[in-house]
């Protein structure tokens, strides 16, 4: 089984991140808890909720941040299609800061013309961001 | 005959308008690379999408009725079962300038021939960009609806516009029971070319040769129904997102093409003028010559 690879691709509606990708190993953010996908894993579908994508390439570990999305395992393929995914080394710490506290400022004033619903989940995802970035895999 | 000074005056009128427009060229230039890039990006999000709802198609048609009654929501995109016949929606993308040659004029003419066949429906409109809105408001035709307009978004298209778009064609789709909806675009097909697309997007119109899975071969997290239900949106927003990408660098390459053969034109005519004031001025010196071997002939004599 060792030799045996899953071919893993990540999409955003922006950007193809990674395109057809041998790798070992998939760990998916599920909505239910993480997922580890192996070579010859049943045929799935699977929601994501925000957390770390990892993956697997000769004993070397790459993680993503993920910003939801949906899932699927075919024929030892890997498609991820994510609202937004980046790259845990390219997250800037400060930068996601400096953004949650222009949001949070923002929602305190209260005639401010804005959309609640949409700050509140970019924070969200300015969170995740940080977590992913700090955790050590 | 024209005054020298008139003449001079056109040749300059001329230049400065051929310089506008070799600036817009420019401009539409260095925005097309960054309008392809951003199109380019796009594109296998929304293909790899609905090549999974391919593979999901026979398990999606296989839930059962009364899971979701009382409409079984999956068929419902899938194949028109249950939407009136005489409901339909069209969406409409077109520039919000003109100056494009006839990149608003090729999607509008065929918006047109689309009403008419489909004449005594009732039409719900989405509009996006200026030039559409405003042809479609001045037909003022008792069965069309605008539901929808988003102007001013072009040249700087992001997926919040997709997603604005997609929630108002869901929203109509599902409320107003549309039996499907249509969509009329210019797709880039190159820097010299822009092709007119006309397509069914609701019910999703999907490969008729489905891949040899059968039902229930997919382990789905949370349920299948709910995954479906989260699905379908995303799907028609990652396709709306592409299309609208298409659409902005298919109107930046139509614009540069234009502004092209406009400065191009305006060159020769600039060459024209001023063979043209040559010559005049050829002809005021060789009067003013004659007149003047005229003068000193007749003081000779």
């Amino acid at each position: 089984m060792a030799d045996k690879k899953l071919i893993f691709n990540l999409v955003t509606p922006q950007k193809q991140l990674v395109t057809d990708l041998p790798v070992d190993m998939v760990v998916l953010p599920a909505f239910l808890g993480e997922m580890g996908i192996l070579p010859g894993h049943i045929q799935t579908l699977v929601q994501l909720g925000m957390g770390p994508l990892r993956y697997k390439q000769n004993g070397q570990t790459e993680v993503f941040a993920v910003l939801g999305g949906f899932a699927e395992v075919v024929n030892d393929t890997v498609n991820v299609f994510a609202e937004g995914a980046d790259l845990a080394g390219q997250i800037d710490e400060e930068e996601e800061k400096q953004r949650i506290k222009a949001l949070k400022d923002s929602l305190s004033k209260k005639d401010a013309d804005i959309d609640f619903e949409l700050a509140e989940l970019e924070i969200k995802q300015a969170l995740t961001r940080m977590k992913v970035k700090k955790r050590r895999f | 005959m024209e005054s020298l000074r008139d003449i001079r005056q056109n040749i300059k009128a001329i230049e400065s308008t051929k310089q506008i427009m070799q600036t817009m060229k420019m401009i539409s230039n260095a925005r097309i690379r960054r309008a392809q890039e951003a199109m380019i990006a796009a594109r296998p999000f929304a293909q790899k999408m609905l090549e999974m709802v391919d593979d999901l198609r026979p398990d999606i048609l296989a839930i059962p009725q009364e899971e979701n009654a009382p409409e079984n929501m999956a068929s419902r995109f899938f194949a028109n079962l249950s939407g009136q016949k005489d409901k339909i929606g069209l969406v409409v993308i077109t520039g919000d300038k003109g100056l494009t040659g006839s990149f608003n004029a090729v999607v509008l003419r065929s918006t047109l021939q689309f009403i008419k066949q489909n004449e005594g429906k009732e039409i719900f409109i989405f509009t996006i960009g200026k030039k559409g809105r405003d042809f479609l408001n001045r037909l003022r035709m008792k069965n069309l609806h605008i539901v929808y307009e988003s102007v001013g978004i072009f040249p700087k298209v992001s997926y919040v516009h997709a997603e604005l778009l997609g929630e108002a064609l869901l929203k109509y789709f599902l409320e107003e029971n549309l039996s499907d909806i249509t969509l009329i675009y210019n797709d880039f097909k190159s820097l010299a070319s822009q092709n007119l697309v006309q397509e069914q997007i609701l019910p999703f119109a999907l490969n008729k040769e489905t891949k040899s899975f059968k039902e229930h071969d997919f382990e789905c997290e949370p349920g299948l129904f709910e995954i479906f239900e989260l699905l379908v949106p995303r799907l028609i927003k990652a396709n709306m997102y592409r299309v609208l990408l298409e659409s902005q660098a298919a109107n930046l390459a139509a614009t540069m093409n234009a502004m092209d053969s406009a400065s191009k034109n305006a060159g020769e005519l600039v060459t024209a003028l001023g063979v043209k004031l040559n010559k005049v001025r050829q002809a005021n010196i060789t009067n003013e010559i004659l007149d003047i071997v005229n003068g000193a002939e007749a003081l000779n004599s």
